[in-house]
């Protein structure tokens, strides 16, 4: 590690409305380091990244590139001063070829394009990475590590000197981690400073020099990583002792609500074997890409299995539409609440009512505001839904807030199975907390509940079984007492099976 | 297989299915038709699809970046009038100088254009209906309700279309057949070789990696806009050209032709994808079908049905299989990725 | 959804529509002292009935966050229908509704292809607006049919309740249903969440493809009409009827504050902008201003609607800028970008 730094964040702050997304925060980056960058959702990562690249302006503070302050205004400013990001999910121009999306944005300097040359070039560019591809196919449908590669190529043909990289783990199979990290390695050996942000822990820990925390927008530490310990980041990250998390009661197991048997939508999941109970919590855990959702949107009949049996209420069941699926009592939280949940410009009395707007017509069809006003009423009070006014539109809400919106108009359905895809994401810790006394006392009403949950602690917490996928495949189910954080994520990552597979 | 998935685009055979269907069609039509295979009846198909291919291929530049130009049947109808009526009174102009001169006002309507989508942020849609009336008011004012004649027209200009640039025994290429075709030619290279080009595509492609890729978006739509425009302008010289009597009427109607040569040609609504070739083919196709069924007794009044039902068959069968086509021919580069990982561990 | 819904933002649309009726209303009222002679002001509805019929289903089908540009070409063909089954010996009545059932199938052809087979309404209506016209021309060729029975073309033609036609009744009752399902009804809910997030509502168990067909099948059904009537008001029919109506439809539709992105507008705003477009109409006609330059100054009004609201926004955006450039200091509590510039995740 050189003496001087690369790039400097000193004291920059931005806001946005009512909220402080960042508040004087510094980092500093060395070339040839690896920083790894923690925080809870909300922490105000992404907020740094889009301030680094040009896309926000910060409100106040300043960035020193080599001691020299500058503005950023746009990306391209950023890209000349040798900054580049690669997101979770890549920035790819489907209609492209990976040769032109690699040298997309050299193209300012050149009028012409030599395409012998563009493909020559990013041959080259791709070897010095160790892959190779066909760079004269279209970036349409590659998979996502491929992407990845490209937008590390595209960022290396610039000449990067910071290398931002969001979460680029967070779809990628263990093998690909591994070549992946093989990349930031040869880069760290080049001399770019590399901005790496991970969920992680076990990641951070096996790449990164130096471990800045970020909470709640503010700075916590920075230290180098042999002076950190996983729990103190954790600590950091969270500010407080694990531990304080609400713990589902024990509920009354009723009958059998659901079966699934051989459930298979190729190539996303296959073999998909479950019961699940009234009144049981059924968690669903597995990495990102494992394909939980998949399994829920195929219950929920948007996506459905191709083979298998579904057996619901006793009776065996095709679902081919959410609007089938919601009529016999099956119903889905999605986990993209702005883009699935929620017609974000409507009021949040149409929201809850959407789905069972039918309920609210009067002898001439037409609906019954006051009525439609009440209930949403009703499910303010009994969810404390946090705003001003009901007619106010869903999107002005924060997160835990819609979230409780979209359960409030699933739960005035009176569904019999609720499936809940990442119920916690992105919402703040008092929310989480009211979620799930909501999702305690659901089941012990007797309701069915399927909770697709990343977030480990959650899932131990408040599941009663849990089941376990990897890529597609289930791994096992698990009783809540025979289940540890560590048995669950060796499940998760497949790491006895993986060896047997590799011979 | 393989080596043939490598080396076409999806594009080229898009666009070889295109010339396989244009075959087909001058097939059934030359068993229909008594003496269909003439130098006439080549020569007649050329003369009309000139015109359209000409505002297709400007149209191209626009549609790719997810925008549509619907203003370009007035921009040629106004054009048409101007420059009839300046060079009725000034029949000493070259015929270059008139061409930039039409050119110059097709560009400077496609610019306003262009600049009320890119900095206005109005959606094109909205700019293009809103100046397709505009421009159209602008040809009533302007020329008051009176007519272009083509008693009024120089000699050159009403000869224009009978002008032979190249002859193969009785098969010509007639001038505005040739300017077409230069035009096409330039703008498939402007497309595939310049990075202006290419960013059109990046543009439509995906937004905001293109705002991420820092491309000058506004810049590039309203220069897209302003060469759509100039095309246009162009058009409107060449239909002074071929009908010589030029109307407040002249033209209207024509974008709903341009857009679906485009659309018929392969070019994706949505943006990002088609090619100048393609809309060529589409104009061609579209022209052939439309000459070739006035040439056909049974009865001429069935060329709009037809081409109606034409665009929507290119559409849904292009919809069809292309989608399932795409992941097919992209298939091999999936399959390099792992073995390579393979190698390099 | 690349840009997003300014039009919600300036919330009162339906006042601003309402200021700039007064103004063109005081501006008739100024320029000819014939403008409110009963005549004239049943005039002002009259002679663009059929385009006000249609504009009323339209804006079901752009807040729906589609849009049908085969509108004129199915009045035109549902016209050509009645001209053409009446010719043929039908009675009037079955030629009439021999017109609505072949505007349903359009209807249906346009909602099965835009909303079951995926392709942008854009290219089917266009398709549809050639091919429709197409069928028009077939069926009457360059002929022109007349000479229908007197209660028919009295229908379109002939004062009902003192000079206003029977027509005229019809639209008033059409605008009070489609203001009372858009507004009121389960249906309307839905159009809305749709256009708003399609994805969304099917999440919420909506069948969004069954509702987009419904729109198209009754825009099919209302251009008919509107089609029919068109016959009965010229009193002779040719296939080019109607032909370009499908601008000015829409035109007055977004006049309205409906996005052409679909999720926002109201039938009230549209009625406002159908007031203000035909008597902006009126007074330019009563002053002898040719027909394709009123459509060109409400070519203009239109993109004035969009553009004002933008550049306000613009300015917000761009001075704070500006001062911290001049100023040497980066802006302090400027607005955040407009999402359709940093649509990245989260």
């Amino acid at each position: 590690m050189t003496a001087d730094p690369f790039l400097e964040i000193r004291n920059v702050s931005k806001q946005f409305g009512a909220t402080k997304a960042l508040e004087s925060v510094s980092l500093t980056l060395y070339p040839g380091e690896v920083h790894a960058l923690l925080g809870e959702n909300g922490a105000g990562k992404s907020t740094l990244i889009k301030i680094m690249t040009g896309i926000y302006q910060p409100d106040s503070g300043e960035i020193l590139l080599q001691g020299r302050p500058i503005s950023l205004h746009n990306s391209a400013q950023a890209q000349n001063h040798g900054i580049a990001a690669i997101y979770q999910e890549p920035l790819v121009f489907p209609d492209l070829n990976i040769a032109e999306n690699i040298f997309i944005s050299h193209q300012r300097r050149n009028p012409m394009v030599r395409w012998g040359k563009l493909y020559r070039d990013a041959e080259k560019v791709l070897a010095q990475l160790g892959v190779a591809l066909d760079v004269r196919a279209l970036a349409r449908g590659l998979p996502l590590a491929a992407q990845q590669t490209v937008e590390i190529a595209k960022a290396i043909s610039m000449d990067v000197r910071v290398l931002i990289m969001d979460e680029p783990t967070a779809s990628l199979s263990i093998h690909e981690v591994k070549h992946l990290f093989g990349l930031v390695r040869n880069l760290r050996k080049a001399g770019v400073a590399i901005l790496f942000i991970s969920h992680r822990l076990d990641e951070v820990f096996e790449i990164a020099d130096r471990v800045t925390v970020f909470r709640d927008g503010q700075f916590i530490s920075t230290a180098p990583v042999a002076e950190v310990t996983p729990e103190r980041a954790i600590q950091d990250m969270v500010g407080r002792e694990i531990g304080d998390i609400f713990v589902k009661e024990p509920s009354p197991r009723g009958d059998v609500v659901l079966s699934v048997k051989d459930l298979s939508r190729e190539p996303r999941f296959r073999n998909i074997n479950f019961e699940l109970h009234a009144g049981e919590v059924l968690g669903l855990a597995g990495l990102v890409g494992a394909g939980r959702t998949d399994v829920a949107l195929a219950l929920f009949g948007i996506a459905p299995a191709q083979n298998g049996h579904i057996t619901y209420l006793g009776k065996e069941v095709r679902l081919h539409s959410p609007k089938q699926a919601t009529q016999m009592g099956i119903v889905y939280v999605p986990e993209d609440r702005r883009q699935h949940g929620l017609v974000l410009p409507m009021s949040l009395t149409a929201n809850i009512s959407l789905p069972s707007v039918k309920n609210y017509r009067n002898q001439v069809g037409m609906v019954q505001h006051d009525k439609e006003q009440t209930t949403a009423e009703h499910y303010r009070q009994q969810l404390t839904i946090r705003t001003s006014s009901l007619s106010m539109p869903a999107g002005k809400l924060s997160g835990g807030n819609q979230q409780k919106v979209v359960l409030s108009k699933w739960l005035n359905t009176n569904p019999r199975l609720l499936i809940l895809d990442e119920p916690t994401r992105g919402i703040d810790v008092g929310a989480k907390q009211e979620v799930h006394r909501l999702i305690n006392n659901l089941a012990q009403q007797g309701m069915a509940i399927l909770m697709i949950s990343s977030d480990l602690p959650e899932v131990l917490a408040m599941s009663d079984r849990i089941l376990v996928m990897r890529e597609g495949q289930q791994m096992g189910i698990f009783e809540r007492h025979e289940a540890t954080q560590e048995t669950i994520m060796a499940a998760a990552i497949g790491q006895t099976l993986e060896r047997a597979a590799n011979e | 297989m393989n080596k043939i998935r490598r080396w076409v685009p999806l594009q080229r055979l898009r666009e070889f299915s295109l010339v396989i269907i244009l075959i087909i069609v001058v097939l059934i039509f030359g068993n229909q038709i008594d003496n269909y295979y003439t130098p006439r009846t080549f020569n007649r198909i050329s003369s009309t699809v000139a015109l359209i291919t000409l505002v297709a291929v400007g149209q191209t530049l626009v549609v790719l970046t997810r925008n549509v130009d619907l203003s370009v049947g007035s921009v040629v109808g106004f054009t048409a009038y101007y420059v009839g009526r300046y060079v009725s009174k000034n029949e000493d102009i070259s015929p270059v100088m008139l061409a930039a001169l039409a050119m110059s006002i097709g560009a400077g309507m496609g610019l306003i254009n262009g600049l009320l989508v890119a900095y206005g942020r109005i959606p094109a849609i909205v700019v293009t209906l809103g100046t397709m009336a505009i421009y159209r008011g602008v040809l009533v004012e302007y020329s008051d309700s009176k007519s272009v004649a083509t008693r009024q027209l120089p000699d050159w200009i009403k000869e224009l279309p009978q002008e032979s640039i190249l002859k193969y025994g009785e098969y010509e290429l007639r001038a505005l057949p040739a300017i077409a075709l230069v035009a096409a030619i330039i703008f498939f290279f402007l497309l595939l070789y310049t990075s202006f080009g290419r960013r059109l595509y990046a543009i439509g492609s995906s937004p905001e990696a293109a705002n991420l890729a820092g491309i000058r978006a506004p810049r590039m739509v309203t220069l897209a806009f302003t060469l759509c425009g100039a095309m246009a302008g162009l058009g409107g010289m060449l239909y002074l050209a071929r009908f010589g009597t030029i109307t407040v009427d002249a033209a209207r109607g024509m974008e709903l032709q341009v857009v679906a040569a485009v659309v018929v040609g392969g070019v994706n609504i949505l943006g990002g994808s088609g090619t100048v070739l393609g809309a060529m083919l589409g104009a061609i196709l579209i022209g052939t079908i439309e000459q070739s069924l006035i040439r056909m007794n049974i009865n001429e009044f069935w060329k709009d049905a037809l081409l109606g039902l034409c665009i929507i068959i290119a559409v849904s069968v292009d919809r069809i299989l292309i989608n399932q086509l795409t992941p097919w021919w992209s298939r091999t580069e999936l399959q390099r990725m792992p073995e390579e990982h393979h190698a390099a561990a | 959804m690349q840009q997003p819904k300014r039009w919600a933002r300036l919330k009162n649309w339906e006042t601003l529509m309402f200021i700039i009726l007064c103004v063109v209303v005081v501006g008739n009222l100024r320029l000819s002292e014939h403008y409110l002679d009963l005549n004239n002001l049943a005039n002002i509805f009259h002679l663009s009935i059929e385009k006000s019929l249609v504009v009323l289903i339209m804006a079901f089908v752009i807040i729906n966050g589609e849009i049908d540009l085969s509108v004129a070409s199915v009045m035109g063909l549902a016209a050509t229908v009645l001209a053409e089954r009446y010719e043929a010996g039908w009675p009037i009545a079955a030629g009439f509704a021999m017109a609505l059932v072949v505007g349903l199938v359009c209807g249906l052809l346009n909602g099965l292809f835009a909303a079951y087979m995926g392709i942008p309404s854009l290219i089917v209506t266009l398709a549809g607006s050639i091919g429709y016209r197409g069928v028009a021309r077939i069926l009457l060729e360059d002929n022109s049919v007349g000479d229908f029975p007197n209660w028919f073309t009295s229908l379109g033609q002939d004062g009902l309740i003192g000079p206003f036609p029977a027509t005229i009744f019809v639209f008033l009752a059409l605008f009070i249903l489609g203001f009372v399902i858009l507004q009121y009804s389960v249906f309307g809910r839905y159009v809305y969440a749709i256009g708003n997030n399609r994805a969304a509502a099917e999440y919420a168990g909506i069948n969004a493809k069954q509702v987009k067909l419904t729109i198209f099948m009754a825009s099919g059904l209302i251009a008919a009409l509107a089609g029919a009537f068109y016959a009965a008001r010229l009193g002779n029919v040719r296939a080019n009827a109607a032909e370009g109506f499908e601008l000015d439809i829409i035109t007055i539709v977004l006049l309205g504050g409906v996005s052409i992105f679909g999720g926002t507008g109201t039938m009230i705003g549209v009625g406002l902008s159908l007031l203000v477009v035909l008597n902006l109409r009126n007074g330019m006609s009563l002053s002898n201003v040719d027909g394709n330059t009123q459509t060109s100054v409400i070519g203009i009004l239109l993109i004035l609607s969009v553009l004002v609201p933008n550049l306000f926004q613009l300015l917000q955006r761009l001075l704070p800028r500006v001062f911290s450039t001049i100023s040497g200091f980066t802006n302090k509590g400027g607005a955040p970008e407009p999402k359709s510039q940093v649509s990245i995740h989260q």
